[in-house]
C-alpha cells in the first residue's frame, strides 16, 4: 500500500485522481438541477406575468373579474411565500411533507422541483421588471392592431422584455448553480453532497472543498461568458441591407447600434 | 357618398377619475371622409381616438361601425383590424425588422399565409417609400422613416379607417413633408382618415372637415372653409388666430 501524501498539493492530486468520477458526476447532477430549474423557473416567470398582466377594465362582469382577482392573490401568496423562505427549508418541507403524504418523489425529480418553483417566484418578479422596462406604446401598437393579450406578451412586449432581463436570468442561473448545494439535506448526488463524501473517507476536507470550490468557480465563469454571448446573439446585427439603393443593389450600411450596453 | 355613416359616436364620455375629459361628445363620419381634429393641448384630442378604439375605455356612450356597436357586436379583434391606428411616437415594434412590423398583425390576427401577408407589406412599404428598408430596425431609423413604416403597418391590415394621433408631431420640420405626402396620397385614395393634428395646413388644404374640439366638447364641426375663415365661435376664432400666427 503506497503512502498517503504529505503536502497540499499532493493531496489535491491524490484527491482528484481517486475522486475525479465522483466530483464529475456531481458536476452532472448540479449543472442537471440548475439548467433545468432555471429555465422551468424561467417559463414559471414568463407565465405568472402574462397572467398577472391580463388587463381588466371596471366594466367587465364579476365572472372574469372574479377569476382573475382571486387568480392574481394567489399568485402573489405564492411569490412571497417562496421568496420569503430558504430554499433549504422549502427543501425539507416539500421532499418530506410530500413522503409523508405518501408521495416517494424520486430525489432527482424533487431537487427539480423545488429549484424550478423557488426560481420561478423570483423570476415572476423579474419579469415583472422587464415587462415594466419596455415602453407602453409597444402593447399600445399590439392592441391597435388588433393582437390580444396573450399575442402581444408573446410576440412584441416579452421578447423585448427578456432581452432587457437578460443579466437578471443570467444571475438566477449563477444562483442556481451554486445554490442547489443545499439540496444535500435531502441527500440529493450533486457537487457538494459528493464533495462531502469524498472528504469523509480522508478526513481532508480543505484539500476537498478546495477543488469543490474551483469548479463551481469555473461552472459560475463558464456560464456568465455563454450568457454574454447569447446576449450578443439576440441584440441581431448591426448593419442592414438598403434594397436596391445607389448604384450597388446590395449595398450595406453600417449603423451603430441605438443604445448599446458597453459589455467588456 | 353613402348615407349610412361607417363610425358613428354618440354621447361619449370620458373621465379620469373626478376629472371629465371628454363631455358628451356625438359625430358621424362617412365613408371616404378626411376629418381633422384641431383644438387646444389638454382639451382632450387623444383621448378622444384613444377611447374610439378602445385603448381607454369609455366612461358612457356606445360607437358604432358599420352601425354595429363596436364593442358588443364586433369581436375586438376583427374591430382593430378593420380601424387602424397611427401614434405620435410611432410605435413600431422593437424587437422586429420593418417588414416582420408590417407582417406581424396580418399573420397573427387576420390569419394569412407568410407569402401573402410579406407581399402586401412590401406592396405599402413601397407606397410610403420604405421598400428598401425591409431589413432594418425601427431604432436604425429616422422618425419619418418609423411615421411612414407604422403608417404602412397599418394599412397592411387592409383598414377601413385610419386613426393618426399627431402623427408629425414628434418630427424633425424636415421630416413633417415626407409623413405628410404620404398622408394627402391615402386621403386622396379614398380611405377614411381622422386625423388629430397641429399641422393646419393639413387640416385646410387636405381634410373635408374640421373638427375644433375644446374643454371636452365639439365646439365646431364642418367643412375647412367654414371653420378657418369663417368660424363662428369666439373660442374657434381665438385658438386659430393663437396658432396660425406662429
Ligand atoms: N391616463 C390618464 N389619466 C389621467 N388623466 C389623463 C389621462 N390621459 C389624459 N388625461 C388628461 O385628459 C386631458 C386630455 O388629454 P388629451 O391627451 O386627450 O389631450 P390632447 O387634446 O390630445 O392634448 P395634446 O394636444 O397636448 O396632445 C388632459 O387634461 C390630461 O391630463
Ligand atoms: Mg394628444
Amino acid at each position: 500500500m503506497s503512502s498517503l501524501p504529505t503536502t497540499f498539493f499532493g493531496w489535491v492530486g491524490f484527491i482528484l485522481d481517486k475522486y475525479g468520477t465522483l466530483f464529475l458526476s456531481g458536476v452532472g447532477v448540479t449543472l442537471l438541477v440548475a439548467i433545468t430549474g432555471t429555465v422551468i423557473g424561467f417559463v414559471i416567470g414568463l407565465l405568472v406575468a402574462i397572467l398577472r398582466t391580463i388587463p381588466v377594465a371596471p366594466r367587465d362582469p364579476w365572472y372574469r373579474r372574479m377569476p382573475l382577482r382571486v387568480l392574481s392573490a394567489l399568485l402573489n401568496v405564492y411569490i412571497e411565500v417562496f421568496r420569503g423562505t430558504p430554499m433549504i427549508v422549502q427543501a425539507m418541507v416539500i421532499y418530506y411533507g410530500s413522503m409523508q403524504m405518501g408521495l416517494r418523489m424520486p430525489v432527482l425529480v424533487a431537487a427539480v422541483l423545488i429549484v424550478s418553483v423557488n426560481t420561478g417566484a423570483y423570476m415572476a418578479e423579474i419579469v415583472r421588471g422587464g415587462i415594466i422596462s419596455v415602453d407602453k406604446g409597444q402593447k399600445e401598437a399590439a392592441c391597435a392592431i388588433g393582437m390580444t393579450h396573450w399575442q402581444s406578451m408573446v410576440h412584441v412586449v416579452l421578447p423585448q422584455a427578456v432581452r432587457n432581463i437578460m443579466p437578471s436570468i443570467g444571475n438566477e442561473f449563477v444562483v442556481n448553480i451554486k445554490d442547489s448545494s443545499v439540496l444535500n439535506v435531502i441527500s440529493v448526488n450533486e457537487l457538494f453532497f459528493m464533495s462531502k463524501s469524498a472528504a469523509g473517507t480522508y478526513l481532508r476536507y480543505f484539500e476537498v472543498f478546495f477543488i469543490t470550490a474551483c469548479i463551481y468557480l469555473a461552472l459560475t465563469f463558464t456560464v456568465t461568458r455563454l450568457l454574454r454571448l447569447l446576449e450578443r446573439k439576440m441584440d441581431g446585427k448591426t448593419n442592414y441591407i438598403i434594397y436596391g439603393s445607389q448604384s450597388d443593389s446590395k449595398a450595406s450600411i453600417v449603423v451603430p447600434k441605438e443604445g448599446g450596453v458597453p459589455n467588456d | 357618398m353613402t348615407d349610412a355613416p361607417i363610425l358613428s359616436v354618440s354621447h361619449l364620455k370620458k373621465s379620469f377619475g373626478e376629472h371629465e375629459v371628454l363631455r358628451d361628445i356625438s359625430f358621424d363620419v362617412s365613408q371616404g371622409d378626411v376629418v381633422s381634429i384641431i383644438g387646444a393641448s389638454g382639451s382632450g384630442k387623444s383621448t378622444l381616438l384613444r377611447c374610439i378604439n378602445f385603448l381607454e375605455q369609455p366612461t358612457a356612450g356606445t360607437i358604432l361601425f358599420q352601425g354595429k356597436n363596436a364593442e358588443t357586436q364586433w369581436s375586438r379583434a376583427q374591430y382593430h383590424a378593420r380601424v387602424g391606428m397611427v401614434f405620435q411616437s410611432f410605435n413600431l415594434f422593437g424587437n422586429m425588422s420593418v417588414l416582420k412590423n408590417c407582417v406581424v398583425g396580418q399573420m397573427k390576427v387576420l390569419g394569412r399565409a407568410r407569402r401573402e401577408a410579406e407581399e402586401k407589406a412590401l406592396m405599402y412599404l413601397e407606397k410610403v417609400g420604405m421598400a428598401p428598408y425591409r431589413d432594418a430596425r425601427p431604432a436604425q431609423l429616422s422618425g419619418g422613416q418609423q411615421q411612414r413604416v407604422a403608417i404602412a403597418r397599418a394599412l397592411a391590415m387592409d383598414p377601413e379607417v385610419l386613426l393618426f394621433d399627431e402623427p408629425t408631431s414628434a418630427l424633425d420640420p424636415e421630416m413633417v413633408g415626407e409623413v405628410l405626402g404620404v398622408m394627402r396620397d391615402l386621403a386622396a385614395s379614398g380611405l377614411t382618415m381622422l386625423v388629430v393634428t397641429h399641422e393646419m395646413a393639413f387640416a385646410r388644404d387636405v381634410s373635408r372637415r374640421v373638427i375644433f374640439m375644446d374643454a371636452g366638447v365639439i365646439a365646431e364641426d364642418g367643412a375647412p372653409q367654414d371653420i378657418f375663415v369663417h368660424p363662428r365661435q369666439a373660442r374657434t376664432r381665438e385658438f386659430l388666430s393663437r396658432i396660425l400666427q406662429k
